[in-house]
């Protein structure tokens, strides 16, 4: 029991390391407040470690954690109505720093940012939801995957989500 | 492969955006143990309180009037009918049919639409609890009566306190959580209109 635990524990382990980083910018995009936002991390990693034991690969590791990670998002949506807050309220602490040397180049890729994380935030959660899946990189077998759908609602409502994207960044 | 500059330049702003914190994963492993903590106390608390109702039942039926025993084993009746209504109206709701995204927003749905029928169904029960302590005061008139002409006051007060401020409490307390309810079931079907394709914002 222990020995499944210790093996469960190291899985775990191995999981927050290897797509924590996705896990926090998943999380980016359903929460603007940054201390909630890291309640909400925490809370798909929980969810994640309770899920853990009865996943048996029947899917990539990676297509289980954006499961789970969307699901708690979409969640937490709903706990945290209204859900969308302007990105202004951001602290500043919240950006990454830019080791460049150029500050004009980085106020303009800090802005760049800004304007492409408030425009998925201003998004329909469905429509957020496939953007951060393409954005992360997923094939449309693997975002079908995570979100229960067929490849070819996937291709016709990516396109669609990419195109209120890009309307929403115009605006911006 | 086809080149798609526009998403390139997304993803590599999406890439920058956050990064977890430092002590990221040692605050999840705290907060693990604490809930793991929680959930042990928890079960813990619902057994001794399930218990406790129980024993105190038991020891009623032991007391010289109709009065204890009726109302114990109305006690004892009613913490089965509603562990049992409860266990059945939530059934196929604990787990959903597959991880994907689309299969947990159904689940939701059906977890919401069971929890307003469970609202429904408490306040049936309430009202029959109402009428058995009613009708069970009725059949003990003549033991209660003698007690009731000695301290009239008293009883009024909690003739006030438990009968008639129960209906008001279980009244406002359901409309309002049923309101709340009803509201999530809404947002719910949007999601899953919006999952099928049925609305285009």
């Amino acid at each position: 029991m222990s020995e499944h635990r210790h093996d469960l524990e190291a899985q775990f382990d191995r999981i927050l390391s290897e797509h924590g980083a996705a896990i926090s910018r998943l999380a980016f995009s359903y929460e603007t407040v940054a201390s909630v936002r890291e309640e909400l991390v925490q809370e798909i990693a929980l969810a994640i470690w309770q899920a853990l034991a009865h996943f048996r690969g029947e899917c990539s590791e990676r297509t289980f954690v954006y499961r789970i990670a969307h699901n708690r998002g979409l969640s937490h949506v709903w706990k945290r109505r209204p859900p969308h807050q302007p990105l202004d309220e951001i602290e500043e602490s919240d950006q990454p720093i830019d080791p460049r040397p150029h500050p004009e180049e980085q106020v303009a890729q800090t802005d760049r940012r800004m304007r492409l994380m408030s425009a998925i935030q201003s998004q329909p959660v469905t429509h957020r939801q496939m953007i951060v899946l393409m954005l992360e990189g997923l094939s449309h077998a693997q975002m079908a995957e995570v979100l229960g759908i067929t490849e070819n609602n996937v291709a016709v409502r990516l396109n669609r989500a990419r195109k209120m994207l890009k309307d929403a960044l115009g605006e911006r | 492969m086809i080149e798609d500059r526009e998403l390139d330049a997304w993803r590599e702003q999406w890439s920058s955006v956050a990064e977890p914190p430092a002590d990221f994963q040692s605050k999840i492993l705290q907060r693990i143990k604490r809930e793991d903590r929680r959930f042990v106390l928890g079960n813990l608390l619902t057994v001794i309180a399930f218990l406790g109702i129980l024993i105190f039942a038991v020891y009623m039926r032991h007391q010289a009037s109709w009065m204890g025993t009726g109302w114990a084993t109305g006690i004892c009746v009613l913490v089965f009918v509603s562990a049992g209504v409860r266990i059945w109206v939530l059934r196929r709701t604990w787990r959903p049919e597959t991880q994907s995204t689309r299969a947990f927003v159904e689940l939701w749905y059906k977890r919401v639409a069971a929890r307003i029928r469970l609202l429904r169904i408490s306040i049936y029960l309430s009202i029959g609890w109402l009428i058995f302590c009613a009708a069970l005061m009725a059949v003990n008139w003549s033991i209660i009566g003698q007690d009731v002409r000695a301290h009239p006051k008293g009883w009024v007060a909690l003739l006030v306190a438990c009968v008639l401020m129960q209906p008001a409490v279980l009244w406002y307390g359901a409309a309002w959580l049923r309101r709340r309810k009803l509201a999530e079931l809404n947002e719910v079907t949007k999601i899953l209109d919006e999952m099928s394709g049925n609305s285009v914002p």
